[in-house]
C-alpha cells in the first residue's frame, strides 16, 4: 500500500497538538471530579466568590472601555499616515502582548504607586488594561483599515458625512463583528491576567483579589480552593466565548 | 463659461508623475467623458477633483470658487466609485437618504426625494432592499440616486459601466445617458471604453500620461485625431459608426 509520508507527519503532529491543547483546557474538569466533595464545599466560599467578582466585574470593565478607547484610536491609526506609524503599531499592540506582565505591574507600581492608586480596584483595571485592550485594538484597526480600502469613508463625506457620520453609522456598525470578536478576547485575556494585576493591585479579598491570584496564593496549602476557583473561572470563559461568537454571528449582514 | 476648470494639475507619487500640469475645462450641463488606458490617471483626476487626493499644484474652480482647500464633504460633489460602494447594512432607501440624513432633512421631506428619485433610476418599489439583492446594474442606479440626492454640484462617475455584464450593458448605459440628460447635472465620467465615451460623453477628453491631449466632440475626435494615440484608441469606433449607418441605410 502507497504511503504518503508527509500526510502521516501532519496527522500525527495534529492530532498531538489537538490533544495537548485539549487535555490542557479539560484536565481540570478531570482533577474537580476526582475531588468533588472538597471543591463543592469551596465553591461558596467568600473568597472564592469575592474573587469571582473582581473578576467579571474588572474584565467587563476592562472589555468596555477598550471598545470605548479602542474606537477612536484604531480610527485614528486606520486612516492617519505618518512617520514612525508601523513602530507605533507594533508598541501600542504587540509589545503589550509580549512583554511580560510581572514588568508591566511594576512599572505601574513605580510610576502611579506615589498616587495612592496601588492596591486598589483600579489598579486591577490599569493593571489588566494594558495587557488586553491590543486584543480590540488590533481587530478595529484591521477592520478600518480594510473599511477604508473599500472607500466607504470618501463616499460618505462625498454626502456631506463629518467624522462623528462616518463612524457612528458606517465605520461601528460594519465592525460589530470585530467590536464583539475584540471585546471577547480582551474580556478573557482580563479574566486570566495575573502577575501585573498582583504586583500592582495585590491580593486584598473583595478588593483586588482576582481569580488568577487566588489559584496562585492557594494551590499550595488550599488546592481545594484553587480548584473551586479555576473551574468557576474556566467554565465562565467557555460560556462567554462561545456566547459572544453566538453574538458576532447572530450579525448575519455583516459579511 | 466653463463651470469646471483645471489648471495645471501635478499629482505626484515619490519619482511617478500620475498627473502631468493637466488642464480640463467643462461646460455647465454637459457630460464630460475621460477616456484612456488603464494607469493613464484617469481616476487620480477624479480624485483630485472629488478632494480625496490632495493635488501636489494646480487649481481646480467649480463654478467660479476655487475648491483645492476644501475638504470633500464641503465641496458637494456627487461620486459613483467604480463599484458603486453601497453601504451594505442599508437598504436602497437609506443609502439614497444618507446625505439627507446627514443634512437632517425632516422624515417626510426625506422620503419625498428617496420615492422621487427611485422613480428617476426606474427602481419603484425596491427601497427596501439590501444592496447584495441588487444587480449590477440596479446597484449602478441606487449609487446614482445617491449621488444626485444631495443635488450635486458636480457628479463624478468611475467607470459606471465596468461591473456591468455585456448582456444588458446597452440597456444600463441607455438608462444613465437618459438620468444624466433629464437631470442635467454637470458630469465628468471616466471610462476605459471608447463606446461608452462616445454613447455618454457631450464632449471626450482622451487622456495619455497624466495629461489630456484632445477633449473634443465624439464627431470632431473620429474627423480629426491630432494624435495617433486618439487615433488608436478612436479606432474601434469607425468600425461602429459605419455599421451603425450601413444598417441604418437598410
Amino acid at each position: 500500500m502507497h504511503r504518503d509520508k508527509t500526510q502521516l507527519i501532519i496527522w500525527s503532529l495534529s492530532f498531538f497538538f489537538i490533544a495537548y491543547m485539549l487535555v490542557s483546557l479539560f484536565y481540570l474538569y478531570v482533577a474537580v471530579g476526582e475531588s468533588i466533595n472538597q471543591v463543592s464545599a469551596a465553591l461558596f466560599n467568600s473568597q472564592v466568590l469575592g474573587a469571582l467578582t473582581i473578576s467579571v466585574a474588572s474584565a467587563f470593565l476592562v472589555g468596555g472601555l477598550a471598545v470605548a478607547i479602542g474606537v477612536p484610536v484604531a480610527y485614528f491609526m486606520a486612516f492617519n499616515e505618518f512617520r514612525g506609524k508601523e513602530t507605533l503599531e507594533m508598541l501600542l499592540i504587540d509589545m503589550p502582548q509580549t512583554f511580560p506582565p510581572v514588568t508591566e505591574g511594576l512599572v505601574y507600581l513605580l510610576m502611579l504607586g506615589r498616587f495612592r492608586l496601588a492596591y486598589t480596584f483600579a489598579a486591577v483595571i490599569i493593571a489588566k488594561f494594558y495587557v488586553s485592550a491590543p486584543f480590540t485594538l488590533s481587530f478595529l484597526t484591521r477592520r478600518f483599515r480594510e473599511l477604508k480600502g473599500n472607500g466607504y469613508d470618501v463616499i460618505a463625506r462625498s454626502l456631506g458625512a463629518r467624522t462623528r457620520h462616518v463612524l457612528n453609522w458606517i465605520m461601528i456598525p460594519l465592525s460589530a463583528r470585530d467590536v464583539v470578536g475584540g471585546f471577547s478576547l480582551t474580556w478573557a485575556r482580563a479574566m486570566g491576567e495575573l502577575a501585573a494585576t498582583l504586583v500592582f493591585a495585590g491580593a486584598i479579598p473583595w478588593q483586588t483579589e482576582i481569580i488568577p491570584t487566588l489559584v496562585f496564593l492557594t494551590s499550595r496549602n488550599a488546592p481545594a480552593i484553587a480548584m473551586a476557583a479555576s473551574v468557576i473561572a474556566e467554565t465562565l470563559s467557555l460560556v462567554a466565548l462561545f456566547s459572544f461568537r453566538l453574538i458576532g454571528r447572530g450579525r448575519k449582514w455583516l459579511t | 463659461m466653463a463651470y469646471l476648470t483645471v489648471e495645471h494639475l501635478v499629482k505626484r507619487y515619490g519619482d511617478a508623475t500620475v498627473i502631468d500640469s493637466l488642464d480640463l475645462s467643462v461646460n455647465a450641463q454637459e457630460t464630460m467623458a475621460i477616456m484612456g488606458a488603464s494607469g493613464c490617471g484617469k481616476t487620480t483626476l477624479l480624485l483630485t477633483i472629488l478632494g480625496a487626493i490632495k493635488a501636489d499644484q494646480g487649481q481646480i474652480t467649480i463654478n467660479d470658487r476655487i475648491v483645492n482647500d476644501l475638504p470633500i464633504e464641503e465641496r458637494e460633489i456627487g461620486y459613483v466609485p467604480q463599484d458603486y460602494g453601497l453601504f451594505p447594512h442599508f437598504t436602497v432607501s437609506e443609502n439614497i437618504g444618507f446625505g439627507l440624513r446627514v443634512r437632517t432633512y425632516p422624515t417626510s421631506e426625506k422620503q419625498r426625494v428617496i420615492d422621487a428619485l427611485l422613480e428617476t433610476v426606474d427602481l419603484k418599489g425596491m427601497g427596501g432592499k439590501k444592496p447584495r439583492e441588487l444587480s449590477g446594474g440596479q446597484k449602478q442606479r441606487v449609487a446614482l440616486a445617491r449621488a444626485l440626492a444631495i443635488k450635486p454640484s458636480l457628479l463624478l462617475l468611475d467607470e459606471p459601466l465596468s461591473s456591468i455584464d455585456e448582456a444588458t450593458k446597452e440597456h444600463v448605459r441607455k438608462a444613465l445617458k437618459d438620468t444624466l440628460t433629464r437631470t442635467k447635472v454637470t458630469t465628468i465620467c471616466v471610462v476605459h471604453d471608447p463606446e461608452d465615451a462616445f454613447i455618454l460623453g457631450d464632449r471626450i477628453a482622451v487622456m495619455h500620461s497624466g495629461r489630456i491631449i484632445q477633449c473634443d466632440t465624439p464627431d470632431h475626435l473620429l474627423e480629426a485625431p491630432n494624435d495617433s494615440i486618439v487615433r488608436k484608441l478612436v479606432a474601434s469606433m469607425y468600425v461602429l459608426r459605419r455599421d451603425t449607418s450601413v444598417q441604418s441605410t437598410r
